[in-house]
């Protein structure tokens, strides 16, 4: 093989290796540029507070996974909302599409509805639930869910 | 307009938005095999049957959620055979990759006489030779089966809609519409892809074309990985 082959040879070598080395750590780098979550619904409820109420977010059954049917479960607490709350279901930077989850009126402050987390095969599992009380009432819970 | 109508455009308008983020990273890697694979060829044809056989099966999986009337139901179904299309996609443009690049050992599938053997050789065989642009209808069709997390979105509305309706048909129907005018949404951006992708002085420059195979090699193998682990 002449001397050029060799070189452009090692060259296109070289080139896979670090495009195959930066695919492997693109899925280390998207999870360490994603915003820390700010609620461990693995855990349990979280609360937020959004003007002057307070809203805790539940999601059943644990542990919460994507692609099953989740149970959504919202308390307001401070002045009832004028209509039940929706929840919008989303990942951070990542355009997922329309997802929202109709609640349902249990009792004067809590609120239930049943939705879908789709799962990103990028494999990525930081979700958003925006719960809107209304267009200037919101609680953002960032949360990470198990595939 | 009535609420039935509007969910519709909601999903046109979504798979418009959609196709030029999420869709051109994802399928991109497709769209660019396409193309370097038509490197001799006009193009167009061959990537609108590409789009149109993917949002064919959108519209299926759409009439099976709008009839099933669950998401989860159809999910479940599929979850395995979705995660083999995207390995062996992988697998399929790492081989493309390799032919282009000419480290396959057993010959360049590019060339004019390709020596791959089995099923896949001959596949990929056809592919690269078939005239007509309706070959890549099927292409296509399989290949909108790959896990997608916007596709997913979109059926959860057409199951929804198929809890809604008054008969399993009418759920189908709707369904299927809504996820008709998702895929469609998408076609644009793919389309416009494919005619920077299809560039002529871009594809005969050996280098870009060289450069095109290691991309396809390195995507390849992050499709095979996702599968494998999907």
């Amino acid at each position: 093989m002449p001397a050029c082959s060799k070189r452009r040879a090692f060259l296109f070598r070289v080139i896979l290796f670090t495009l195959i080395g930066l695919f492997s750590l693109s899925g280390a780098i998207a999870q360490a540029s994603d915003p820390e979550p700010n609620c461990a619904i693995q855990e349990g409820a979280c609360t937020l507070s959004a003007g002057n109420r307070t809203v805790t977010l539940n999601i059943l059954p644990k542990p919460v996974r994507a692609m099953q049917e989740l149970t959504f479960r919202v308390e307001v607490s401070g002045e009832a909302p004028s209509s039940p709350p929706i929840i919008d279901l989303d990942m951070p930077d990542m355009e997922m599409g329309p997802n929202q989850v109709r609640l349902q009126q249990v009792n004067a402050t809590v609120f239930e509805g049943t939705g879908v987390i789709v799962r990103c095969p990028s494999g990525k599992r930081l979700w958003s639930a925006t719960v809107i009380l209304s267009q200037t009432t919101k609680a953002k819970f960032l949360f990470r869910v198990r595939y | 307009m009535s609420a039935i109508e509007s969910i519709y455009l909601v999903f046109l308008g979504t798979g418009f938005t959609v196709g030029f983020g999420h869709c051109i990273g994802m399928c991109g890697p497709i769209v660019l095999t396409l193309s370097l694979q038509l490197k001799h060829r006009p193009s167009f044809f061959p990537h609108l049957f590409y789009n149109l056989g993917r949002t064919a099966t959108y519209a299926l999986l759409g009439a099976a959620a709008g009839w099933m009337g669950s998401f989860t139901r159809l999910a479940s179904g599929l979850g395995g055979l979705q995660k083999w299309i995207m390995a062996i996609a992988g697998l399929v443009i790492a081989l493309l990759g390799l032919g282009m690049i000419g480290w396959l050992p057993v010959g360049r599938i590019f060339s004019d006489s390709p020596s791959l053997s089995g099923l896949l050789g001959s596949a990929i065989r056809r592919l690269q030779r078939s005239k007509s642009a309706l070959f890549f209808l099927p292409v296509g069709m399989a290949l909108g089966l790959i896990p997608c997390g916007p596709v997913y979105t979109a059926l959860l509305a057409a199951a929804r809609r198929g809890m809604e309706a008054d008969s399993a048909l009418r759920g189908a129907a709707s369904g299927s519409a809504i996820m008709a005018a998702f895929g469609l949404g998408t076609i644009p951006a793919l389309l416009i892809l494919s005619r920077v992708t299809s560039a002529g002085w871009l594809k005969h420059r050996a280098w870009i074309y060289r450069l095109g195979g290691l991309a396809m090699l390195a995507t390849g193998i992050y499709f095979m990985v996702k599968g494998i682990r999907y």
